[in-house]
């Protein structure tokens, strides 16, 4: 029970810093908009996007009761599509990330704890799956097993856990021996133990930037592929819109709302979990994110700290002399 | 450098691509119980007797007879003497020319972005990291962000749309006479980067802001080092360390990195050769794809691969000549 209070309380504590950041902020604000969108579809959108019976009013130009017109094939309404497309996605990025966040932290802790055979072999699988060229390989597989998301996510996630495995493993190697985990060991906890409660807490904010950063990319990738025509075919999403304006001629005709609709929804998604993934970072390791060292010194010297500094060069003076 | 490691590291890539050989060659035949029936589907008017022996036909045709194993024993066979197989395709051509064909298309592309990238990458990071936490450098990272959450077929997109279609200034899709009229005349060579303008223009605006991301970080890394302040401290010019020394070392892992980097833009340009319909590799694999052309699919991925490894290779090589310090390749 500790073990998961404790939990709760570092993801409030989590939240609460990434709020107080200027980035995290927004970032954490259009995701939440986006999620609502998602969860609440059917009740945002005015019309419903699946109905394909609305021959009559396709091509039409943005108006009040098509707030960004209908799209040129079959005449869905473009802005419901926009919302619904939300779910996939969001859905799609979310679930590949966090199960890309599994996987690699768990066997970059391995490797990195265990070492040995273990770490040995998993880095091996590593190398050999960083060369194999992603999309050509998701293009492959959806040809034989078929055009759906979950093959889709699975084959993201069997693919794409290397890069987060690689830069956990390093992080556990330079905590290994600190003295914490020593004292640990010595009194006679398992490696099991030591791995879930001592190691995994410290690679935490590690994993957890770089699972914002992955959502965001696996989005990416997602709407490239559905823009190919390799997602599932019944599904709305963004990037099947971006296919559907261009083949349909959008660019041709003019109509550049019907892919300025979509190319938005996928800027905000992935842009709001880069800045989220961003704003950890600079929580994480604020060197990357200030300006020159002397003055943040400067700054911080400035008020209270700069009075501590003088007493403690004192105190020091004093004992030497 | 040590002669034992470099053997070592020839070895290990050599290894790492049978691997990737031999998953290229048994995802198609784990998923597909019979390539034939999807190259050759059954006709309305044949009895099944003269069906089997049409499919056995094709088997013999495209090397599917036999086991697994002997095929795929085979298919090494075939790759030592560099033949990949031959494609479904009419007229069954060796994937291997198929790819030498559209290869150098691709490279137009993805070389004169990546050289775009780089150049321009160079200048504006090294400004920024000179000008670290002002505005310059604060708007380079606003902007990392913002072109990094835009996809590039949406670029390409909106690119068409605005600078093809509104103003006419570019092509909006690749004349489909270009590759046939191709001669080395300054003509041609002028008709291609005009057509090759807008698909270079929109993966370059990403690769220039990330370029420049990685430049700055690693100018910066640089300029904290004990031997830039020693320059600095023996009296030599702001300009000077900046060009001998910093920059030197800084752009070091910028430049070994654009190797690796090519043939990742080999592959990741698939979408947006589709999108200009350009004759490179990338559209030669979604025809693959639509047709079921499994032996020229796995071929362009090996071939992918293979690029990718010997560039990898290389690089490590390079690197551990030009830089001493690097630890020789112990910790992975």
């Amino acid at each position: 029970m500790a073990v998961i209070k404790n939990a709760a309380l570092g993801i409030a504590v989590f939240f609460k810093k990434l709020w107080a950041d200027k980035q995290g902020r927004v970032g954490l604000i259009i995701v939440g908009l986006l999620s609502v969108c998602a969860v609440f579809a059917p009740l945002i959108a005015p019309y419903d996007p699946y109905d394909v019976t609305m021959r009559d009013d396709k091509g039409l130009s943005p108006s009040l009761s098509h707030l960004l017109g209908t799209s040129i094939t079959t005449g869905q309404d473009i802005f419901s599509m926009l919302i619904y497309g939300t779910r996939v996605s969001l859905s799609v990025g979310l679930i590949t990330g966090v199960a890309i966040a599994f996987l690699g932290s768990m066997l970059g802790v391995c490797a990195g704890y265990i070492g040995g055979l273990c770490d040995f072999l998993l880095m091996r699988v590593v190398d050999i799956m960083i060369v194999i060229p992603t999309l050509p390989l998701t293009i492959l597989i959806t040809n034989v097993f078929g055009k759906s998301y979950v093959v889709i996510v699975l084959v993201f996630v069997l693919f794409g856990w290397t890069g987060l495995a690689r830069t956990v493993r390093s992080q556990v190697l330079q905590i290994k021996n600190a003295d914490y985990v020593k004292a640990a060991e010595l009194s006679g906890a398992s490696r099991f133990f030591i791995m879930i409660h001592h190691i995994l807490p410290a690679v935490s904010n590690l994993v957890v930037m770089s699972t914002a950063l992955t959502c965001a990319g696996i989005m990416i990738a997602e709407a490239g592929l559905s823009f190919l025509g390799l997602g599932n075919p019944t599904a709305i999403s963004w990037g099947k819109m971006l296919a559907d304006a261009q083949s349909g001629g959008g660019v041709l005709f003019g109509q550049w709302w019907t892919i300025l609709a979509p190319g938005i929804g996928i800027f905000l998604s992935v842009f709001s979990f880069m800045r989220i993934g961003l704003a950890i970072e600079g929580i994480i390791d604020p060197r990357m994110k200030k300006g020159s060292g002397m003055k943040t010194l400067i700054r911080h010297m400035q008020g209270r700290e700069l009075d501590e500094l003088l007493a403690s060069m004192e105190d020091g003076y004093e004992q030497s002399t | 450098m040590k002669k034992g490691y470099v053997l070592k590291r020839i070895i290990y890539t050599v290894f790492v691509f049978g691997v990737v050989v031999t998953l290229c060659f048994f995802i198609p035949r784990i998923g597909v119980d019979d390539p034939c029936a999807r190259y050759y589907p059954a006709q309305g008017n044949m009895d099944d007797e003269s069906y089997e022996v049409i499919k056995e036909l094709t088997r013999k045709q495209y090397g599917l007879d036999g086991s697994y194993l002997s095929q795929y024993l085979r298919y090494l066979k075939g790759l030592l003497h560099g033949d990949l197989g031959n494609s479904y395709r009419a007229g069954s051509p060796k994937v291997w020319a198929l790819i030498c064909d559209r290869l150098p298309w691709t490279l137009v592309l993805s070389v004169s972005s990546m050289l775009i990238c780089f150049f321009c990458g160079v200048v504006i990071g090294t400004r920024c990291a000179m000008k670290r936490g002002r505005w310059q450098d604060k708007a380079l990272m606003n902007a990392s962000t913002v072109t990094t959450a835009i996809p590039s077929f949406f670029i390409a997109l909106m690119l068409t749309y605005f600078l093809g279609f509104e103003l006419e200034i570019f092509p909006a899709y690749t004349d489909q006479n270009l590759v046939s009229s191709f001669d080395w005349s300054l003509r041609s060579i002028c008709a291609v980067a005009y057509n090759a303008a807008l698909p270079v223009l929109s993966t370059m605006l990403g690769g220039i802001i990330s370029n420049a991301q990685g430049v700055r970080n690693s100018v910066i890394s640089v300029t904290g080092e004990p031997f830039i302040v020693t320059a600095r401290a023996k009296g030599l010019s702001r300009r000077n360390v900046l060009y001998k020394h910093v920059l030197r070392n800084a752009l070091l892992p910028i430049v070994t990195g654009l190797g690796m980097s090519l043939s990742g833009l080999i592959g990741g340009s698939v979408v947006i050769e589709q999108i200009f319909n350009w004759h490179g590799m990338g559209t030669l694999y979604l025809e693959a794809n639509n047709t079921n052309d499994y032996p020229l699919m796995m071929g362009i991925m090996i071939f992918i691969s293979g690029f990718a490894l010997a560039a990898n290779l290389i690089t490590d090589l390079c690197y551990s000549l030009l830089d001493p310090r690097v630890t020789l390749g112990e910790e992975g």
